[in-house]
């Protein structure tokens, strides 16, 4: 347990979501986050896939911040998708199973969690809950390395956006409870980093992001897709 | 009369659920708990909760400041005594730094309303590794359950301090749980404290009083 | 120990609910002292630990072929062709491909390995993981036996449907392997082929200048007294009843054996 032994931390700053590239690139991305090229990153990450905001029907307005709690909530509900797919994600292709038992154990600990809350957003919001997007990992759960500074990163955003959300709501029980999602999160960014080798808290505050941020940011990764269309109306031909 | 509703819970009971009188003798303000429905419009807000005001803040903040001064002491004693190694001095360090600049923001915001730093006393729980471990997962646990607690009941305008510190008071104790070896993410939703259970448990540490 | 641990509480209260000192010159004037703090506002939903994952469900992927694209016999980009996988099939649904492995070239690059939709039956290609979208996630499985005339869905491993069958005439047999149902019509209007009707991936080894391709479906049927029976040419046909209770049952995705 103690001792002397502390294994250093590898850099951790500017592991964000915005930095991961598109096509097959990851890591590399990753790894060239301490150098020159994140405002390229940016850059190339801007234009392409689906947004958290084009999921929702009506989306916040521009400013990015909402003007009901229900609004905040959809957006919040989207992103809990987007997190538990992705761990639930990374146990079905069979990549949790091939770690090791602690770190197979904190994925499935926060897969649950992550399901836990899309349950309870979704009966939260009744019948204005939203659908499950349909998402393309794009081999980043299928992939320890990149899935564990993906979910790192991930945690880290979703601690900033409750951050930034919890002030807004008009309903005070609801910041109660999103105060709750907030420090649970946190702990999920701080085991993840530890988890990867990073120091489990970087700064004395976690700063806040703007739902648009957050969407931003969503966007670059393009892990929101468009569902395959299986299903037609064509006359089959089929052999017979 | 308040109407009581199951409160909306989802997934697997970790533990036995309370008694019915125990339930009860709870009062109606944990029986508020409202499953929304078909809208969050028409949620309910818990009974005896009075609207925020700036006084109000100044007492929240200042007893949200005391548990702060408490860590902040602990961290420094720790660092001070030397005798924490490897990870845990680096988590000493690291935290303590963090919780004074919580102490800082805090009396930032309070202004001359800033209370002043509690007479404390750690005794070995700044020279022994696994005391420290104790204490220091006890007051973070303790302030990241006070936090939730009472961020609602702020004013609007000081609830984004209060969430920029305990995201990172709920990274401390994830941390100090890890090292540990204990689940670092005990709950799906982390549980609020009241000021009175916060009393309770440090009056039960015996930290707070002179030496 | 009693009188200790009641001092420290009262040490702890006045501590907790003091009021504030200034460190500098006289502000406004203090908060009444013991002034009690509020109770937490209820929260408008709890929740309790859930249990961690379950990972012991076997799933299936499969995956939209996002653009056209060489399949290759090893997960490299010089390895010899298989075939080409289109982005549309003959119907015009999303070309989906079933993964059934996984490597990394010498770069480091993910490829898959998929079931092919092509003659030979059963064929499988490598190709780069860029080139398929998202998967999906399926649990089920069919299961036809051509000797027994039976074909049974399985979810989970266990046996939730189970229909009598038409299967090929010997002249155009239904072909034994393993596929995958690759698309899925309705409101067609052609009793033929009965309310609904399953492509998959699997083609006649004899009809190979059939319009369409020549594509196993599984299907629905306006003569439902053939059945069961070796009858078709090719296709697996169901009683509209029972076709209609399997696409109640059945996602697109779902691999299919045929024995």
């Amino acid at each position: 347990m103690s001792g002397d032994a502390d294994p250093a931390p590898r850099v951790d700053d500017g592991l964000t979501l915005e930095e991961l590239d598109a096509d097959g690139a990851l890591l590399e991305a990753i790894d060239s986050v301490y150098g020159d090229s994140r405002a390229d990153l940016l850059r190339k990450a801007a234009f392409g896939g689906a947004a958290l905001l084009g999921v929702l029907a009506r989306p916040p307005d521009a400013t990015g911040a909402p003007k009901k709690d229900t609004a905040v909530l959809k957006f919040d509900l989207v992103f809990e998708y987007l997190q538990s797919s992705f761990y639930l994600g990374a146990v079905r292709v069979g990549t949790v199973q091939r770690m090791a038992p602690e770190k197979a154990r904190w994925a499935h600990v926060l897969g649950a969690h992550e399901l836990a809350h899309v349950a309870i957003l979704r009966k939260v919001l009744g019948r204005d809950a939203v659908k499950k997007p349909f998402f393309n990992f794009r081999g980043v759960t299928e992939s320890e390395s990149a899935f564990t500074r993906t979910a790192v990163a991930m945690e880290d955003l979703t601690v900033a956006m409750l951050a930034g959300q919890a002030p807004k709501f008009e309903n005070r029980a609801l910041v109660s409870a999103v105060f709750s999602l907030l420090t649970t999160e946190a702990r999920h960014a701080a085991w993840a980093r530890r988890i990867a080798g990073f120091t489990p808290v970087a700064n004395a505050f976690d700063e806040p992001k703007t739902l648009a941020e957050v969407d931003r940011v969503v966007r670059a990764t393009r892990f929101i897709a468009s569902r395959p269309r299986t299903r037609g109306r064509g006359k089959p031909r089929y052999s017979g | 009369m308040t109407t009581r509703r199951r409160p909306t819970t989802i997934g697997q009971p970790a533990e036995r659920l309370v008694s019915r009188r125990a339930f009860l003798a709870r009062g109606a303000r944990s029986a508020s708990v409202v499953a929304l429905g078909s809208g969050v419009a028409g949620a309910l807000v818990a009974s005896g909760a009075s609207a925020p005001t700036p006084a109000g803040d100044v007492r929240i903040l200042n007893y949200l400041l005391l548990l702060e001064y408490l860590q902040e002491a602990l961290y420094a004693e720790a660092v001070a005594a030397g005798r924490l190694r490897g990870e845990l001095r680096r988590y000493a360090r690291i935290a303590g730094d963090h919780e004074q600049q919580h102490v800082r923001a805090l009396r930032d915001i309070l202004g001359s309303n800033a209370r002043a730093k509690p007479q404390t006393r750690f005794g070995e729980a700044v020279r022994r590794e696994g005391r420290f471990v104790a204490a220091a997962l006890t007051l973070e646990e303790t302030a990241a359950a006070a936090y939730i607690g009472q961020a609602a009941n702020l004013t609007r305008e000081r609830i984004l301090a209060v969430a920029r510190i305990v995201a990172v008071e709920a990274r401390h104790a994830a941390w100090i749980r890890d090292y540990a070896g204990r689940t670092p993410a005990p709950s799906a939703a982390d549980a609020a404290k009241s000021a009175r259970q916060v009393e309770r448990t440090l009056a039960r540490t015996g930290f707070v009083g002179r030496r | 120990m009693a009188a200790v641990c009641s001092a420290a509480l009262a040490a702890a209260a006045v501590v907790l609910a003091t009021e504030p000192r200034g460190t500098s010159s006289p502000g406004p004037a203090p908060v009444p002292p013991r002034a009690a703090l509020p109770d937490p506002v209820a929260p408008v939903f709890r929740v309790r630990t859930p249990r961690p994952l379950d990972d012991s469900i076997r799933v299936y992927h499969s995956a939209p072929v996002l653009r056209r694209v060489e399949a290759r016999t090893a997960p490299e980009p010089v390895a010899p062709p298989v075939a080409a996988l289109e982005q549309l099939t003959p119907e015009r649904t999303t070309n989906i491909v079933l993964a059934v492995g996984r490597a990394r070239d010498a770069r480091g690059r993910l490829w898959v390995r998929v079931r092919l939709p092509v003659l030979p039956n059963g064929s499988t290609g490598w190709v780069p993981r860029s080139a398929l979208g998202g998967y999906v996630e399926v649990r089920t499985r069919l299961v036809v036996n051509r000797a027994r005339l039976t074909a049974t869905l399985l979810r989970d491993g266990r046996p939730i449907f189970h229909a009598r069958v038409g299967v090929g005439v010997p002249a155009s047999p239904t072909p034994s392997g393993d596929f995958y149902v690759r698309n899925k019509l309705t409101n067609f209007d052609n009793p033929f082929y009965g309310p609904v009707a399953f492509g998959t991936s699997g083609r006649s080894p004899v009809l190979t200048d059939w319009p369409g391709g020549g594509f196993i479906g599984i299907h629905g049927t306006n003569h439902p007294e053939l059945l069961p029976g070796r009858v078709s040419h090719g296709c697996i046909r169901l009683r509209n009843e029972d076709i209609l209770d399997l696409a109640r049952l059945m996602t697109v995705g779902t691999p299919v054996t045929i024995v």
